[in-house]
């Protein structure tokens, strides 16, 4: 079991390490303002309600628990926390 | 001990990131995080969107306590409630539990993501050492 569970957060990783490497590219491809899902380095799900993208993982089997999910803000935005 | 982190360009600055597994009995949560390490926050919350991912609802999470006052969050106030025994997992390197704000007012279009606080730094005896140039940082523990 911690062997599976180490390999969900492996791909987690490598996604989301994908995401932030290529956030410009998923810009020009008008993914701004919306919610991304990520898996095997490639946007699977989108839409600016994220609830819609959850929705579109469970249709396809996918368990958005250990899918990587992240906003795609707009070039210059800062998000002060 | 090291603990790696990420060091990464988002949402207009370079920040240490963590990603890690969570999980709980009650309510029933399980699912990977990333969380920005923030030595600004004094406590850990957990992201809304993360809780969306994990399918919590506000009906999971009757039965948690909920914090006297309200914490600023996503640029706003928000009551939350605290899960006392949440359990974190970082890969092969380190494993905890500890108690986690979660948010429970409905906040619409939050992209607000996981924040690791400084309570996570005191209750397990951790120093942070970030190297934005290098893009390099850990945690580091003095046990």
């Amino acid at each position: 079991m911690k062997g599976q569970e180490l390999q969900l957060l492996k791909e987690f990783e490598n996604d989301s390490k994908w995401f932030h490497e290529n956030i410009d590219k998923l810009r020009e491809e008008n993914f701004i303002g919306k919610f991304v899902a990520i898996k095997d380095a490639k946007p699977i799900a989108s839409d600016k309600n994220i609830d819609l993208v959850i929705k579109s993982l469970e249709e396809n089997g996918e368990d958005p628990s250990f899918i990587f999910i992240e906003f795609v803000h707009p070039k210059g935005f800062t998000l002060l926390l | 001990m090291k603990i790696p982190l990420e060091v990464y360009f988002f949402a207009g600055g370079m920040r240490a990131m963590a990603h890690f597994l969570i999980k709980s009995d009650d309510p029933h949560m399980f699912g990977s995080i990333e969380a920005i390490v923030d030595t600004g926050s004094p406590t850990t919350i957990l992201g809304a969107p993360d809780l969306k991912r994990m399918r919590v609802s506000k009906l999971n999470l009757k039965n948690l306590e909920s914090r006297k006052d309200p914490l600023a969050y996503g640029g706003g106030e928000v009551k939350v409630k605290t899960l006392n025994q949440a359990h974190l997992r970082f890969g092969e390197y380190f494993e905890c539990v500890i108690p986690i704000q979660i948010p429970v007012d409905e906040i619409i279009n939050c992209t607000q993501p996981t924040i690791l606080g400084v309570d996570f730094l005191m209750l397990n005896k951790l120093s942070l050492f970030f190297y934005p140039n290098k893009r390099e940082a850990y945690f580091e523990s003095s046990k």
